[in-house]
């Protein structure tokens, strides 16, 4: 009996390696390509590199305009997220409060049906918009679509969390004499941390890795972002190899030292978000 | 003070409904507009045409190719990501911190974009398959294409619905679990009439969410296999970009747009609503 327990054990710790293989190798063979030199890759191919070829990364840096591509995306991912944070929750929370009433209902249900809306239905008519409206090819257009567009999703959560929120809270400030938009952003914006947290992490994901958005509006070399320089560094060019997964082992760099630093949140930030349609 | 209260709703309201309305309803509006028209996208003439882009549509014969692609992606990564999402949950469901170790492998894909997901297995079919196994990459053959690709997302996105079903196993009290085995019923018996009844609403949320990404798939056609070789892996989002843009033919490509938004919503709402249902029943 014993010798079978540790047999099944045994079994269960090599399917569990195996997993850990198939998932993780894509991730290692980026980064042993990315750091041997060609002549190496011929050599030694998938064994673990000896010594770091940084030529591959500086090449990678300088061609696909890598710094611009990230001030890009930090920009746009951090005024997206900051934008949806405060406009969604001010927006949510006059729902939220007067759910009972027929025309917040129905603007509820606006923003339900909203979240389930291709892009591509917007697609041109918001490429026409931005033109007219001078913010083609501009942070500014992109950030604003972006954030139009995600809106609906963070209302929702938002509104589903205020809700649970009792209302007898801000009914003592009113008392004391505050006024409605002293009472939220005192009161009630500081008891929605744990969804504003979840939400910021997910909204920043999305952001951060958008690529559908960013194609209509921000072609233009100096505001791509990553995934836009990306599609366009590899679409324009017969890259090689080497220096290919040194340009994805840099964009690749940052998102994942921020998911294992703030990991609990962003998983606690996904399950939050599994409505997202 | 009634009407007080109005105005600083109002005030509550107005950045979102004036963000939501110049960015989504608007354009929304004047995209059902354009999908009447010939417009062609760029000139400042066009002219009505009635429902003639709706019924070319549903007569052009190469829109079967992107329907069935989208829906094949659809199939496989709905079934497959559930599958997979499921089976490494319940073989990580004890909370010990190795198991949590390959939780955080396991999840990791999901982080990074669909772009570069695209891009490293692109690279990984053609250059590191073929030199360990002398196979062509599979992205370059028709009929395999599709199939490239939903492994690719299959490995970006299984860790989500891991996810969400290790939250749903640990809703589910282990007191059932020592009843049931003192009442004699096997693992297997256990697996079906405890564990999936229960994880019926974290199926519901798997599957759901699953299908409507896998029906607005754009990204890994777009970018790195471009619809090829041939139109062997255009999705019926790629084939509205196609029209809109590149073709110039922004009124048919803004009337498929709008029948992909109908078909959306029809496949999402009947597949809650049996999935719903199918909880209650239980």
């Amino acid at each position: 009996m014993k010798n079978k327990v540790t047999i099944s054990n045994v079994m269960l710790m090599v399917i569990k390696l195996l997993v850990v293989i198939i998932f993780i190798a894509p991730f290692y063979i980026s980064v042993v390509y990315a750091v041997k030199s060609p002549e190496e890759t011929a050599r030694t191919g998938l064994s673990f590199p000896t010594n770091i070829c940084f030529e591959n990364f500086t090449r990678a840096i300088e061609v696909s305009n890598f710094w611009g591509a990230m001030k890009n995306s930090i920009i746009v991912t951090v005024c997206s997220v900051l934008i949806l944070m405060v406009v969604g929750s001010m927006g949510a929370y006059a729902i939220a409060r007067n759910i009972k009433k027929r025309r917040y209902q129905f603007l509820y249900y606006v923003f339900l049906s909203a979240i389930m809306l291709p892009f591509q239905v917007v697609m041109m008519p918001l490429y026409m918009q931005m033109k007219d409206m001078n913010l083609l090819n501009t942070r500014i257009g992109l950030i604003l679509a972006i954030c139009g567009f995600q809106l609906a999703y963070n209302i929702f959560i938002y509104v589903g969390f205020i809700r649970s929120i009792p209302v007898e809270l801000e009914e003592a400030a009113y008392i004391d004499g505050a006024g409605r938009f002293t009472t939220f952003w005192k009161i009630v914006f500081p008891l929605m941390k744990p969804i504003l947290s979840s939400t910021l992490i997910l909204n920043a994901l999305t952001v951060w890795n958008d690529f559908q958005t960013s194609l209509i509006i921000a072609q233009k070399d100096s505001v791509r972002t990553i995934p836009l320089t990306q599609y366009f560094f590899f679409g324009e060019y017969n890259i090689e190899l080497n220096m290919a997964f040194a340009a994805f082992v840099l964009a690749m760099i940052p998102i994942i030292i921020l998911y294992l630093i703030m990991q609990k949140y962003i998983i606690s930030g996904v399950m939050a978000g599994a409505v997202k349609g | 003070m009634k009407a007080k209260t109005r105005f600083t709703n109002l005030g509550f309201l107005l950045p979102t409904l004036i963000l939501f309305c110049v960015m989504v309803v608007y354009p929304f509006i004047k995209g059902v507009r354009i999908s009447f028209t010939d417009w062609d996208g760029f000139s400042n003439t066009y002219q009505l045409v009635g429902f003639d882009n709706y019924i070319k549509l549903f007569t052009d014969p190469t829109i079967i190719e992107p329907i069935k692609n989208s829906l094949f992606y659809t199939v496989v990564t709905v079934i497959g990501d559930n599958v997979i999402g499921l089976l490494i949950a319940l073989l990580l469901k004890k909370d010990t911190r190795i198991n949590r170790v390959i939780r955080t492998c396991v999840f990791m894909p999901f982080i990074i974009s669909l772009v570069l997901t695209g891009f490293i297995w692109s690279y990984i079919y053609s250059d590191v398959f073929y030199s360990m196994f002398h196979i062509k990459s599979i992205l370059g053959n028709k009929n395999t294409v599709m199939l490239g690709i939903c492994i690719m997302a299959m490995w970006r996105d299984a860790g989500y619905s891991m996810l969400i079903y290790l939250a749903g196993l640990n809703g589910i009290s282990d007191t059932y679990y020592e009843a049931a085995k003192i009442d004699g019923a096997s693992p297997f018996q256990r697996f079906k009439y405890i564990t999936m009844p229960l994880l019926a609403p974290a199926m519901t949320i798997n599957i759901t969410l699953f299908l409507g990404w896998g029906l607005k798939v754009f990204d890994y056609a777009m970018t790195v296999t471009h619809g090829g070789p041939g139109r062997a892996s255009e999705t019926f989002a790629l084939y509205v970009y196609n029209y809109t843009f590149p073709y110039n033919k922004a009124g048919y490509g803004q009337a498929s747009a709008i029948v992909m938004m109908v078909v959306v919503v029809i496949i999402t709402s009947i597949v809650t609503h049996l999935l719903r249902k199918r909880e209650v029943d239980q």
